[in-house]
């Protein structure tokens, strides 16, 4: 039997693949109660877990096609079109100049390259996206319904005053004054409906886990268990101090 | 009156933590399937699914995943009402990884809905196709619509008869969880192509001044977005194509609503705190 087949029969079968995502769960959503071991050990095992997988991912789908294979089918038969590889292979190798104090350098080419490179194609487009954001915003006022319309006032105004709130040339009094104190208003609106997009992203994300322990109830009834009695046992026995959960933030 | 302001000025984090948790699992629960409803779509996700309802058979799309397992709470409901409803109108999709972590996770998804038995008929390299993962800067290239497609994925099969460059993808929809389809949006404005998204509740309010320029046709804000897709496709065929989002949709209205009460009387508890000491 092979190593890929021994470790398929270890962390392919039922029992891993269901057990193991319940019980990290948990792990980490003690965090909620207070700060303790349990959690520690999720948070490592999930940081390592994730490296670990980004490298392999890594090795598969950048490093062997794209820097390996193309290296060992220059061995096996030389094209004069090799040659472009072979000069960026020499670009990329630059970076590595950024280890040595002196010849740190030589690095420069790479970053002046790949800056040049992304600022030749980004610029024109920035610019056009600019030209068409604000060319967008100048459009007929009547817009076919009050709604529409009085929507396109708003945004038209509500630009122009948090523009004004930035503004800040002359003390904000009387009409620029108030003009600001409008900018900031629509300003605190903006963030307000970030912050609920947030806190519908970061619901989300737990109703992911949510379902999770719904279609496992039993392993999630035995973890839970498992890790509530734990958490007694580690701060009835282990960890007395006074400690309060706030200060376990900080 | 003043005890319970006390009180509520004192309230433990942990309390409203086991109250959102609450109103999250309920709704999940076996025995309260009552309390799921579909949602009504906006205007934003129906423009994803009216480019995709006029497409014809044949037609090419063009799926730029960009999120990994972090995001996939939100979007992975999204790609999979978008792909059903591409299989369902026979449109060849091509799904391209750009977020590495997101690969397995892909093509594990794409499995699960080829395998059902609505869709097993679909192929990989006929009906569809992995297209892995090229880094970025070939990426950029790609949206050169004089590129060669097939060339710069380096992939074969029978899909790419008659898709040679962009020119020839109908609609493309990215999937992301950050602000990567920027890139996409500056460079609709040269290279004039359909792009749709889909992005994380956190990521939506920025892409919405492009919605407004025309530059994006179409958003899917979060989990609701998938859920309205879900909803919209489910409508359509007449069939349950109702996912994960529509589920977490009644747990994601009931851990508002806790949120919105607690907002309100921390605001209540302030103001009369603040009253009081004058």
């Amino acid at each position: 039997m092979d190593l890929k087949a021994v470790l398929d029969n270890i962390f392919l079968n039922d029992v891993f693949v269901t057990w193991v995502p319940v019980l990290a769960t948990i792990m980490i959503m003690s965090f909620l109660y207070r700060d303790n071991p349990l959690y520690k050990i999720g948070e490592n095992i999930f940081i390592g877990v994730s490296l670990g997988y980004g490298w392999i991912l890594s090795w598969e789908y950048i490093i062997d096609p794209f820097f390996i294979m193309p290296v060992n089918d220059m061995f096996v038969e030389f094209h004069m079109s090799d040659i472009t590889n072979i000069l960026w292979f020499l670009l990329a190798l630059t970076m590595f100049f950024r280890f040595s104090r002196k010849k740190a350098w030589v690095a420069n080419y790479y970053f002046a390259f790949l800056f040049g490179y992304m600022a030749g194609y980004y610029i024109p487009i920035a610019i056009q996206n600019i030209m068409l954001q604000s060319t967008s915003i100048m459009t007929d006022l009547d817009k076919g319904s009050f709604f529409e319309t009085t929507k396109w006032i708003v945004l038209v105004f509500g630009t122009f005053a948090a523009l004004i709130y930035f503004f800040f040339s002359k003390p904000h009094k009387g009409l620029l004054g108030k003009t600001a104190r409008t900018g900031i208003v629509v300003l605190m609106i903006f963030f307000g409906a970030a912050f609920g997009s947030t806190v519908m992203g970061r619901v989300s994300l737990f109703i992911d886990r949510a379902l999770l322990l719904v279609d496992h109830p039993v392993q999630s009834l035995v973890c839970t268990l498992a890790v509530i009695i734990f958490l007694i046992i580690y701060f009835r026995f282990f960890k007395k101090d006074d400690k309060t959960a706030e200060e376990d933030f900080i | 009156m003043k005890k319970i302001l006390e009180k509520l000025k004192k309230i433990d984090r942990r309390i409203i933590y086991l109250l959102v948790f609450l109103s999250i699992i309920i709704p999940l629960l076996p025995g309260f399937d009552f309390l799921i409803f579909p949602v009504s779509p906006t205007k934003e996700t129906k423009q994803i699914f009216d480019e995709i309802e006029g497409l014809n058979e044949g037609d090419a799309v063009f799926i730029d995943w960009a999120f990994d397992p972090s995001s996939k709470a939100e979007l992975l409901p999204m790609f999979e009402a978008f792909f059903k409803h591409c299989l369902k109108k026979k449109v060849k999709v091509f799904i391209y990884y750009a977020s590495i972590n997101g690969i397995n996770l892909g093509k594990e998804s794409v499995k699960n809905i080829t395998a059902m038995e609505e869709f097993n008929w679909a192929r990989e390299g006929i009906h569809y196709i992995n297209m892995e993962y090229v880094p970025i800067a070939a990426d950029i290239r790609i949206f050169n619509m004089d590129v060669d497609f097939k060339g710069t994925y380096k992939k074969e099969g029978k899909i790419f008869e008659g898709v040679e460059t962009l020119r020839d993808i109908k609609y493309m929809i990215g999937l992301s969880g950050s602000a990567y389809h920027f890139t996409h949006v500056d460079m609709q404005i040269r290279f004039n192509y359909k792009f749709g998204i889909a992005v994380t509740g956190v990521m939506g309010p920025d892409f919405v001044p492009y919605l407004q320029t025309g530059q994006i046709t179409g958003m899917a804000n979060g989990l609701r977005g998938a859920a309205e897709y879900e909803r919209l496709v489910s409508d359509k065929y007449e069939r349950n194509y109702y996912g994960s989002a529509t589920k977490g949709m009644s747990s994601l209205t009931f851990s508002h609503l806790v949120i919105f009460g607690f907002v309100i009387v921390g605001n209540i508890v302030y103001y009369m705190d603040k009253r009081k000491r004058g």
